[in-house]
């Protein structure tokens, strides 16, 4: 057994010293961060914004929204909401223009808001910025200039602005998941985001070890390395010593990944000032250890399952073209749950979530996507790990014997009837 | 066991042809042996059988006194050279060879010096740390060729070595050869190339089409196969000397040859019937004596037109 642990020192070895793991683990979770951090830090922002309002409004209308403009928040100080100061100026937009123009190229104020006199009527308002793109900002210009103008037209028609606003405010409703611990924070849109990405990271993870399997196999395999291999050692144990390899640098990834998710939980409430993120933005990475030891053994069964099946294509076919023919064929199991990700996250308990997760093939991805939007029941968990512990070994060993004969045979691919006759050989 | 390698009766079928016919030789040890013919002939195929890469239909093969389809053992004391070649192109020089002396079961410290004395050897001192796929494809062999023979196997098998092989790096690879022989082990090579055999092996073994067309002591095939070759030179190149040799025609073909003449005599000729002719001329030979046949003339004049080019089939499984 001393040759597996060879062949598994120079496949580990090989991809950890190689610059794209350097690169891919470092980058994924630069990415992750972008996609979380980005979009919070679009809307969000603070700190005080100077506008010039040239007011050529019908009475009141300029007041009124510079009273909106500038009223203090309700609720708790919130640092990162942002205020506003706001200078009037009652001249035609012609004649200052080319001012305002001068002033904000020299950051002496961030914009100006244009309110036309026939505001009222054609509910037109131009906003000149050097930043159009904040949400916060664009929003509570947006709003205010709103209020103030319906506050006019409100009052025209002999109705208390402040009533109508009482009379028409919009309900918010809050969400938050209720998991065996009780109720928690996050939203709907955080828990699919989860499950989402929990399915995919196994669906990547699986299919690009997979690969990197198939890959080692066929370079040993057009390069006659295999030839000198096996007089070394028996084929089953090079297969297996190449899917621990390459699987243990798969863990060693994700190990790394953890312990980055690990870190910036432990450090949230720091990260989540520093980057601007809302309170509670990371509570959602927050999972349980069961819960995660689980998606671990749906993702290593899982990579062990596809890596043998990988392996087996490898030494069925002589080049990669030849096999990226095959490869679609043992990915549209794997892929079925990434295509379903709403039907399932939508219903994790659900007949099709549940039916994918007890089927092999498609459980490892579907468990995943499930832990991460629900807490499924233990049993189903346990029979659905199982389950694929007998197929993993079943399948290793058809693939054992086709990779065994493969790995030698040259020529043309073979036919299945050929594939039949390998079986029985080996 | 006195030999490295037997083999009786071994044959190899695909469906449509024989590729190995009822092959039996024996490889003496501490030899060099030439396993010969031209392509297609079943070399690699024996060679892959008696590795236990290819399964025999039927026969014996005696690997250093073992069935290697039954103990697989015995391939580790085995350096195998397959014909074609590749080694890993991503790692380091060392490493490729360090892995494959560590699969033979030598310790990683011990394969590392030896990693190094080779490469210091074979020229390639320089690049113990480069990548295999920063070397040329010369370089890559001889690395190969390290990774054949690092585990210091008792026997050597290597297929078409030559191969691909500039003059200097085949001399390299001759010398290395013959300083293996030299140890005591066993080398078994196969090659198309009959002049590279005649300058390395003391036995041979010609195959043709799968079947053996002859095997033996290379001094011992030359002997049996000596034919009917005759050449006579003359003291100087003289006119009538010149005149006498193209008429004579009664003994076989005549031509010239270096400073000579050339008589394939016809079987059964008699030469005393040549040098009386001879001796009957002015002017004095100073050389008369048979010629011994080029290997390759042995094996053409065995095969003599039984081989039909383009046997082997485009589908070749297992």
């Amino acid at each position: 057994m001393s040759e597996v642990m060879t062949v598994f020192r120079r496949e580990f070895l090989e991809r950890v010293q190689s610059k794209s793991f350097l690169l891919g683990t470092l980058l994924f979770p630069v990415f992750m961060a972008a996609m979380w951090i980005i979009p919070a830090r679009v809307g969000a922002g603070g700190g005080t914004r100077h506008l010039v309002v040239v007011d050529q409004a019908p009475a009141g209308v300029g007041a009124t929204l510079v009273q909106v403009l500038t009223a203090p928040q309700p609720g708790p100080v919130d640092k990162e909401a942002v205020t506003f100061t706001v200078e009037r100026v009652a001249a035609p937009l012609e004649q200052v223009k080319a001012g305002l123009i001068r002033r904000v190229q020299q950051k002496e104020i961030d914009g100006y808001l244009y309110l036309p006199p026939d505001v009222v009527q054609t509910s037109k308002a131009e906003y000149r910025a050097r930043n159009v793109a904040n949400f916060a900002v664009l929003s509570a210009v947006q709003r205010a200039t709103t209020q103030s103008v319906q506050a006019a037209r409100l009052q025209a028609a002999g109705l208390d602005a402040s009533r109508v606003a009482a009379l028409v405010k919009r309900v918010e409703v809050g969400t938050a998941r209720i998991t065996d611990k009780g109720e928690e924070g996050g939203s709907a849109a955080s828990a699919f985001i989860l499950a989402y990405v929990a399915g995919f990271l196994v669906y990547f993870m699986i299919l690009l070890y997979g690969m990197n399997v198939l890959r080692s196999v066929l370079e040993e395999k057009t390069n006659k390395i295999s030839e000198v291999i096996v007089s070394s050692m028996k084929a089953s144990h090079l297969m297996l010593g190449k899917i621990i390899g390459v699987g243990a640098v798969a863990l060693l990834q994700v190990a790394i990944w953890g312990a980055i998710i690990g870190i910036a939980v432990w450090r949230s409430d720091t990260l989540t000032k520093r980057f601007g993120l809302p309170a509670g933005a990371m509570d959602v990475v927050n999972v349980p250890p069961g819960t995660l030891a689980a998606v671990l053994g749906f993702f290593i069964l899982g990579f062990l399952l596809y890596s043998a099946m990988y392996a087996a294509l490898g030494a069925a076919v002589n080049s990669e073209q030849e096999a990226q023919q095959f490869q679609m064929l043992v990915l549209v199991p794997l892929l079925v749950p990434v295509a379903l990700v709403f039907r399932i996250v939508a219903d994790p308990l659900g007949p099709v979530a549940t039916t994918l997760g007890m089927i092999p093939f498609t459980a490892p991805v579907a468990m995943a996507m499930r832990l991460a939007s629900t807490p499924v029941p233990p049993l189903q968990i346990v029979a659905s790990l199982a389950l694929m512990t007998v197929t993993v070994l079943a399948v290793a060993w058809i693939a054992g014997k086709i990779y065994r004969v493969g790995i030698l045979s040259t020529g043309k691919k073979p036919s299945l009837a050929e594939l039949g006759r390998w079986l029985r050989m080996a | 066991m006195n030999d490295a390698l037997t083999l009786d009766g071994v044959s190899k079928r695909y469906s449509g042809h024989t590729a190995v016919d009822d092959l039996s030789l024996a490889v003496p040890r501490g030899t060099i042996y030439g396993i010969l013919g031209p392509n297609g002939a079943g070399k690699s195929t024996t060679l892959r059988m008696v590795m236990n890469i290819l399964a025999r239909d039927s026969g014996r093969i005696s690997l250093l006194g073992a069935d290697p389809a039954a103990d697989r053992a015995v391939l580790r004391r085995v350096g195998f050279l397959p014909e074609e070649r590749g080694v890993y192109r991503k790692m380091k020089v060392t490493d490729v060879i360090v892995f494959f002396a560590e699969l033979k079961g030598v310790n990683r410290k011990v394969a590392r010096a030896r990693a190094e004395q080779w490469l210091e050897r074979m020229g390639l001192g320089d690049w113990k740390q480069a990548k295999v796929e920063t070397l040329s494809k010369g370089m890559q062999q001889k690395v190969q060729f390290i990774a054949t023979v690092v585990h210091e196997p008792e026997l050597l098998i290597l297929d078409e070595p030559q191969s691909g092989l500039d003059p200097v790096n085949q001399e390299v690879l001759r010398d290395t050869m013959l300083g293996a022989r030299d140890q005591g082990k066993t080398v078994i090579f196969s090659t198309h190339n009959m002049e590279q055999a005649e300058q390395l092996c003391e036995h041979v073994c010609i195959i043709a089409q799968g079947r053996k067309v002859l095997d033996g002591r290379l001094r011992d095939v030359r002997r049996e196969n000596m034919g009917n070759r005759w050449y006579v030179e003359f003291d100087a190149p003289s006119e009538q000397a010149a005149r006498f040799m193209r008429g004579e025609t009664r003994f076989g073909p005549v031509a010239p040859q270096g400073e000579g003449w050339r008589i394939d005599m016809h079987d059964g000729g008699d030469p005393r019937a040549l040098m009386q002719a001879l001796a009957g001329l002015d002017v004095p030979v100073v050389r008369f004596q048979r010629e011994q046949k080029s290997l390759h003339e042995i094996f053409i004049d065995r095969v003599n037109g039984a081989v039909t080019p383009n046997r082997r089939p485009e589908v070749a499984h297992v």
